[in-house]
């Protein structure tokens, strides 16, 4: 299973994004300052963007999803209920877990934002995807709900998981790391050694490997370990 | 055109000239073709299609029940494209700048910035469509007649919101009536002739040009 850019190319205006490289199963990273091209980049993934060059080519990859950056893009429900049932799931389930059962019967955009990333990222993640891109899924999160989301995403034991973010506090154990710079898709490579190469790395990431601290991944329990190591 | 007074004038004339007659409807289509970008303006705004085929679907109906069908056509086809010239060729805050020039700082300002609401409104409604016909293909739905109440629902609760959100906006910057604000327009040579075209056509729809030469004779 594998998602393969080749020399793909997404064009607005002057402004221009260039992407090449095979995305294989395993979670992958995708980082880049905001405004570099991760959403576009997303939507160039998911099929959803017309490429003004290159192709994308998806190889044993049977089912896709994608969750863009802002929630509200998401909805089709006049109603709360509504919208769960859109993703052809029942609604009490979902709406019990997220404790929205008392605003099933109001429209989703009455809801604040936080509460319906919350309830399209609960509806989305029941199913499972061979192929999953997630854009700014930790956007609108408390850090709660965003260490849930990172478990969620963890336990995916198959497929190919995506994620495009510039989220500098909370993430997934990864295995692939890719960044969007000027333009361009780069391609840092596996995980660990990929973190010596990671110029958007956040600030406590960067100090550790400064100091010489062994990092295994991202994960808080990983950045735990390092912090914790002699 | 750059002047936002002559573009509208041209174009109420112009909308005049085709409804009064079908000879008058081809004046104005070929007034379109010479001045305009004609086909670019067809191909960016795809509501055109649609709005053409009703009138088509109007025509037949009205060719149907003994009209002249045909001639509706010719009509409502001049004027529609003469519509679409316009919404194409309208900038950012001209309707302000307009609104003011007719009207002043008080009523004009307030309904050119009405107005200047307005197309935004429609411009979001229509990115707002755009959305939610990705979010359908993203969960495997079409647009039909199931999905399209559901639809229409989001986007007059987003519009209402996006209203409310804007007037507690200015009434939190203090907005209470009128405003201040000095009206320009960008004037070039080139634009009067288009103007002047229109003018002879006008002319020629509404004086009675032949019987005033027969009178000479």
């Amino acid at each position: 299973m594998r998602l393969q850019l080749n020399a793909a190319r997404a064009c607005r205006g002057d402004w221009s994004l260039k992407a090449e490289g095979t995305f294989g199963e395993g979670v992958h990273l995708v980082s880049g300052d905001v405004g570099s091209g991760k959403s576009t980049l997303a939507l160039m993934m998911a099929g959803l963007l017309s490429l003004s060059n290159g192709t994308i080519a998806r190889n044993g990859i049977s089912s896709s999803m994608i969750s863009l950056q802002f929630p509200e893009y998401h909805v089709t429900g006049s109603t709360v209920a509504e919208e769960c049932m859109s993703w052809g799931l029942d609604p009490g389930p979902i709406l019990s877990e997220l404790n929205l059962m008392d605003k099933q019967d109001r429209a989703p955009l009455t809801l604040s934002r936080g509460e319906l990333k919350r309830l399209h990222l609960a509806c989305m993640l029941v199913k499972k995807y061979d192929l999953l891109l997630l854009d700014e899924p930790f956007s609108s999160l408390d850090a709660r709900e965003k260490e849930r989301i990172c478990k969620l995403i963890s336990q995916r034991t198959s497929g190919i998981t995506v994620l495009f973010t510039h989220e500098q506090t909370t993430f997934p154990s990864v295995d692939y790391l890719w960044e969007i710079q000027q333009g361009k898709l780069i391609e840092r490579g596996e995980m660990p050694g990929a973190l010596h190469h990671w110029t958007h790395a956040p600030v406590l990431i960067k100090k550790l490997i400064a100091s010489g601290k062994c990092l295994k991944n991202i994960s808080p329990s990983d950045l735990i370990e390092a912090v914790c190591m002699t | 055109m750059h002047d936002i007074r002559m573009r509208i004038g041209t174009a109420t004339l112009l909308t005049l000239v085709a409804f009064f007659s079908v000879p008058g409807a081809v004046g104005v289509f070929v007034w379109w073709l010479v001045f305009t970008q004609r086909l670019q303006e067809v191909k960016r705004i795809r509501i055109i299609a649609g709005t053409l085929g009703m009138i088509a679907l109007a025509a037949l109906f009205i060719f149907v029940a003994g009209g002249d069908g045909g001639a509706y056509f010719i009509r409502m086809g001049a004027i529609i494209l003469i519509g679409i010239w316009l919404y194409s060729e309208q900038g950012s805050g001209e309707f302000l700048h307009l609104g003011v020039w007719l009207l002043g700082n008080r009523m004009g300002f307030e309904l050119g910035m009405i107005a200047e609401m307005g197309v935004q409104m429609a411009e979001s409604l229509a990115a707002d469509l755009e959305r939610i016909h990705m979010a359908m293909t993203i969960k495997g739905q079409k647009l039909g007649v199931k999905t399209l109440v559901p639809a229409g629902l989001i986007l007059v609760s987003d519009a209402l919101v996006r209203s409310q959100d804007t007037a507690e906006l200015m009434a939190v910057r203090g907005y209470n009536e009128g405003g201040s604000f000095c009206p320009q327009f960008i004037h070039q040579r080139y634009d009067l002739i288009p103007v002047m075209v229109a003018i002879v056509l006008g002319f020629l729809a509404f004086v009675p040009v032949s019987e005033f030469l027969i009178l000479y004779r």
